[in-house]
């Protein structure tokens, strides 16, 4: 093929000016000497991409393409109607209540279990058996499968049955309808999604808490920082990296909430479907239940332009920041 | 550590570990109330006020869950297919994360950001592309069919990046080149034994993942055969019914393996993740 | 030096490397080899009712008593994951032999023609008699037949005998009027004004179209419908009226005015079998929980009352058929295994096993009553019953599930109590979600 191409081309200089367009652009790029580094990041990556592909970015471009078609799913006919699915998106009710419900619920997650789990990170880090119990416990809620975990814990929010309302009455705090009352059953998810999460993201924190050499912390400690100054201004800059992490994680996974929302919608005594009405549970109805498979994936595209979005603005925040510590 | 605390700190020390109590009681709480509920009879589910300890233990609960359907099996294959799926995401979260975290070359943002945007798309919505994919390769109704999506984790590239490029100076990697060191060994004995404790993190949220999946092995399982055990539990469980006994019997039969396998691991899971390499 | 030195100690991790792929291939291998040897024909069966697989089984075990060489293999889940899986399988030729479905998906997978219309003798075997004509009807689309009906949805109200009692009422309400009566003095408080008991269960809360379907129970009785049908064959909503708003009203009475149920306490055939409610509209298969669950209660059922006394009484109908996958490769013996399915003796087996109604004519209910006498109104409803159904539309769920989005606020709106204006504004609002999807579908019209 090149060689067909170059002899294609006698005008020698233009050759030429390609090739130096390609060395100029390599040069940028990467220095000369660093081709076989690059040869080797592409055949360690490769496998990987491969699979990549063929698991996610594949069947993902093939829904991209499906927002475009109206689709039932069943029918083999999937008409093109262009961005119809999309227009239809943006009149629609239960879209705008379905950011809205998962934006609150994201941020409260987001911010509730990350703030909990640096604190509970800093007091960890030291290694005693005591904090070694305590890691186990606050762990415990990461490993347990969503569904039986839902389950228990609407047994647990049930009005007249709870455990949660007993320990309330306990302390005189009167019963609280936290699956049925629509004003509340969000925050009975979020402080679901924060049980569920918050021992992760402790982990993570200690991992970053304790790669910091103690020289570090030590130093200030000479320089009469006393604990909050160490922390503000030798271990949190430092965390930076691991925190960027727990933050976008999080969010993302918090934004993509819907096993909780699908197991305490179902049945009687369960909370109403509009109040915790998320994005993905919105996509899955439309999917599964209304059999409108285009506009499912126009609702899916567009769930995932606003996440790409927000974690932008957090990798270029964390990016800022380091500019102005470092 | 002696050291002489004043009465505020002395409060203050008492105070965080009041706070760490009270959080200690609130995360094992739904644990410890699913599990005794599994051993209660019907008649003592709903008592008020609630008791945490049965008065009549039973285990007529597991007993029905276990009437109609091999669990041991299920176990099997849960088993297998999380690690599997654990394996898998260790391996590619290394190589992918090491390289994105260590290692300039073009298109690297753009890669590493597809990677990560793709994290964000609701596995539902690109299921059944997916799966139609699966039919021309013929792995509808297979092992192998049902452990695919789970092989490859996004968070896993991101983490191992997060860490390799904050927790391994580039210095080592640069006094290992000028030793003579192939990129190759580097990556095997340099950046991978430091990033055992980001790995160890990785291996077990890729382990539980694979092991509460349930709408791809229902989709992919045509046979009682290949279930896992989330699929055989919900399989067996009558839709109208708010059993709470038996459901927590079965929620028990999922998440206790799941606990087993933690507090036997729980030494290397946390214990590995403080051992920072580091340190040497 | 550096290079070897690695290389041995890479050998011991490749060595550890292949333990641990050897463990995993041998894992994978045990998985494997237990797949069991197939006989000549095997008939996969999937069913979005767990319920029914014991019933299957024994019915396959009698089956194979004259056909030795057919086994069948079945695959159950809760039925909105069964729905999932058969409309991704059956289109794409990965699906079973036979399925059971509703007709709402029933009818888009005949409009892609993924099902053969039901061969001759099929056909004549239906139309045979042995069942209604509203069931064969109800099989018959575009003068073709498809399935077999397997079962039938009957929803009738379950009371509870010795509340009543106690209560000093003397027999089952007749009129919805005499509901609420009831209903109030067989509402429970404790000291503390919480309720502890409702008066009758209604659907209040949650998600999805079985609250639409429970709120017809009411919306029927009271002179509406959901649907109309035109003469040309269009639809428009048949609630935005006198009946729907009165429908509405007795909810909201039930929750706010009255005080007869609450969406904070116990619902559904759980709390009618533990003696939380008085009364319940559910259908059969709440039988077999009572017995499960609390078999010593003292209960009655009867119809769903008239709105009052000069109404109809009305009672709905839902058939659920089985159906042969039109891509099966083993047609006539799957076809062969259904006609032997709805056999009057494994029509009986069905109600007997699981509590769901058979629809078959022909069969002799005399023991099943003997045994349990709240069957009765099931297997054999009173001949004045008007009969409702829900219509076979592809985009029938999506109505009722859309207004279920919305009535579960509504019955809670204090806005709404004693307040006809609003309760008209809220029914409107419902028809104009309706009157959406059905214009969405193309298929709207009022003439």
């Amino acid at each position: 093929m090149v060689g067909r191409l170059s002899g294609a081309s006698p005008d020698g200089t233009r050759r030429n000016a390609l090739v130096e367009a390609v060395r100029y652009w390599a040069d940028e790029h990467f220095s000369r000497g660093n081709w076989r580094l690059v040869l080797f990041c592409f055949i360690v990556l490769a496998p990987v991409l491969a699979l990549f592909g063929y698991v996610r970015m594949g069947p993902i471009i093939s829904s991209v393409i499906l927002s475009f078609h109206k689709w039932d799913l069943i029918n083999p006919i999937k008409p093109f109607i262009g961005w119809a699915n999309y227009a239809e998106l943006l009149e629609d009710e239960n879209f705008w209540l379905s950011l809205k419900n998962t934006a609150i619920y994201a941020l409260l997650t987001v911010a509730m279990s990350t703030l909990l789990a640096v604190p509970l990170a800093v007091f960890l880090a030291a290694k005693t058996k005591l904090s070694v119990v305590y890691q186990t416990i606050y762990f415990l809620p990461v490993i347990t499968p969503m569904v039986p975990m839902s389950i228990a814990w609407k047994w647990i929010y049930d009005y007249n049955h709870g455990i949660l309302n007993y320990v309330l009455s306990l302390v005189g705090i009167p019963s609280v309808a936290w699956l049925t009352d629509p004003g509340i059953a969000l925050y009975a998810l979020v402080i679901m999604g924060v049980w569920k999460v918050i021992g992760y993201n402790m982990i993570l924190l200690l991992v970053g808490i304790r790669n910091i050499p103690s020289t570090y912390t030590e130093a200030a400690a000479i320089d009469g920082a006393d604990g909050f100054q160490r922390f503000r201004y030798v271990t949190l800059p430092l965390l930076k990296p691991i925190l960027l992490y727990v933050l976008v994680t999080s969010s993302i996974n918090a934004f993509n909430v819907f096993t909780q929302v699908y197991v305490m919608t179902l049945g009687s005594q369960s909370a109403p479907g509009q109040a915790v009405r998320v994005l993905v549970f919105d996509i899955y109805q439309n999917a599964f239940q209304y059999f409108r498979f285009g506009y499912a994936s126009s609702e899916a595209v567009m769930l995932t332009l606003i996440v790409l979005g927000f974690t932008l603005i957090q990798f270029r925040v964390a990016r800022n920041k380091e500019g102005q510590d470092g | 550590m002696v050291e002489t605390r004043t009465p505020l700190a002395w409060a203050l020390h008492i105070l965080v570990h009041a706070i760490l109590l009270l959080g200690a009681i609130f995360m094992v709480l739904p644990i410890v109330w699913m599990f005794f509920t599994a051993f209660k009879p019907p008649t003592e589910v709903s008592l008020w006020p609630p008791r945490i300890l049965p008065i009549d233990w039973t285990l007529e609960n597991f007993r029905g869950i276990f009437e109609d359907a091999p669990f041991g099996r299920f176990f099997v294959n849960s088993l297998g297919l999380s690690l599997t799926a654990t394996v898998s995401v260790c391996v590619t979260s290394l190589a992918a994360g090491a390289i994105f975290g260590k290692y300039k070359f073009p298109g690297r943002t753009v890669l590493f950001m597809a990677i990560l945007a793709t994290a964000i798309v609701p596995f539902e919505s690109y299921m059944i592309p997916l799966y139609l994919q699966l039919i021309d390769l013929g792995w509808i109704n297979t092992y192998q069919g049902i452990v695919l999506p789970t092989l490859f984790m996004s968070f896993g590239i991101f983490l191992l990046r997060q860490h390799t490029s904050s927790a391994i100076p580039t210095e080592l990697l640069e006094a290992a080149r000028v030793d003579g060191a192939t990129e190759w060994w580097i990556l095997r004995r340099v950046i991978t034994p430091l990033s055992i404790p980001a790995l160890s993190a990785i291996g077990i949220f890729a382990f539980i993942q694979a092991w509460a999946a349930f709408i791809w092995p229902l989709m992919v399982a045509n046979e009682q055969v290949l279930f896992n055990m989330e699929l055989g539990l919900t399989a067996f469980q009558f839709r109208f019914t708010a059993d709470y006994g038996k459901l927590m019997a079965g929620s028990v039969l999922s998440v206790l393996p799941m606990l087993i396998i933690f507090l036997i691991l729980r030494r290397q899971i946390i214990e590995s993740v403080a051992l920072t390499g580091m340190k040497g | 030096m550096r290079t070897r030195k690695s290389k041995s100690v890479g050998i011991d991790r490749r060595a550890a490397l292949k333990v641990a792929a050897g463990a995993g291939i041998a894992a994978a291998a045990g998985m494997a080899f237990s797949k069991r040897a197939r006989a000549a024909t095997t008939l996969n069966i999937w069913t979005g009712y767990p319920e029914l697989v014991p019933y299957y089984k024994s019915v396959a075990e009698a089956y194979a008593k004259t056909k030795p060489d057919v086994t069948v293999n079945l695959l159950s889940s809760s039925l909105r994951e069964m729905e999932q899986k058969l409309s991704a399988a059956i289109p794409t030729g990965t699906g079973p032999d036979i399925f059971d479905i509703g007709s709402g998906i029933a009818i888009k997978f005949i409009d892609a023609k993924l099902l053969d219309p039901n061969p001759a003798d099929v056909e004549t075997y239906l139309k045979s008699g042995a069942w209604n004509k509203f069931t064969v009807d109800w099989f018959t689309q575009g003068g073709k037949t498809y399935g077999l009906p397997l079962l039938e949805g009957r929803a009738q109200m379950f009371w509870n005998r010795a509340m009543f009692k106690e209560a000093g009422i003397a027999d089952a309400p007749k009129t919805f009027g005499e509901i609420m009566e009831s209903a109030k003095k067989l509402t429970k408080f404790d000291a503390t004004g919480k309720m502890t008991r409702s008066g009758i269960s209604m659907r209040l809360s949650g998600q999805g179209s079985g609250i639409t379907e429970k709120f017809r129970f009411v919306l029927e009785p009271a002179g509406g419908t959901l649907l109309v049908k035109t003469a040309s064959g269009k639809y428009h909503n048949g609630f935005d009226n006198d009946a729907g708003r009165k429908a509405l009203q007795f909810y909201v009475d039930v929750v706010q005015k009255d005080k007869v149920d609450d969406p904070k306490v116990p619902h559904d055939a759980d709390a009618f079998a533990n003696g939380h409610t008085a009364m319940l509209f559910r259908e059969a298969w709440v039988i077999g929980e009572i017995k499960k669950k609390n078999p010593n209660l003292d209960y009655g059922v009867a119809p769903i009352p008239r709105w009052d006394a000069s109404g109809p009484v009305k009672g709905i109908i839902q058939p659920w058929g089985v159906h042969v996958n039109g891509r099966s490769k083993q047609k006539e013996a799957s076809w062969d295994f259904l006609k032997f399915l709805t056999q009057p003796a494994n029509a009986f087996q069905i109600t007997n096993m699981t509590g769901w109604v058979s629809a078959r004519e022909g069969v002799d209910w005399g023991p099943l009553l003997k045994q349990t006498p709240q069957f009765e109104v099931f297997v054999k409803p009173p001949k004045d019953i008007v009969l409702f159904s829900d219509p076979i539309l592809p985009f029938w769920d999506e109505i009722q599930t859309r207004i279920a989005d919305r009535l579960p606020g509504m019955f809670i709106d204090p806005a709404l109590n004693g307040n006809p204006a609003k309760v008209a504004e809220a029914i409107k609002s419902l028809a104009t979600i309706c009157d959406n999807v059905l214009k969405q579908a193309g298929a709207y019209g009022t003439a």
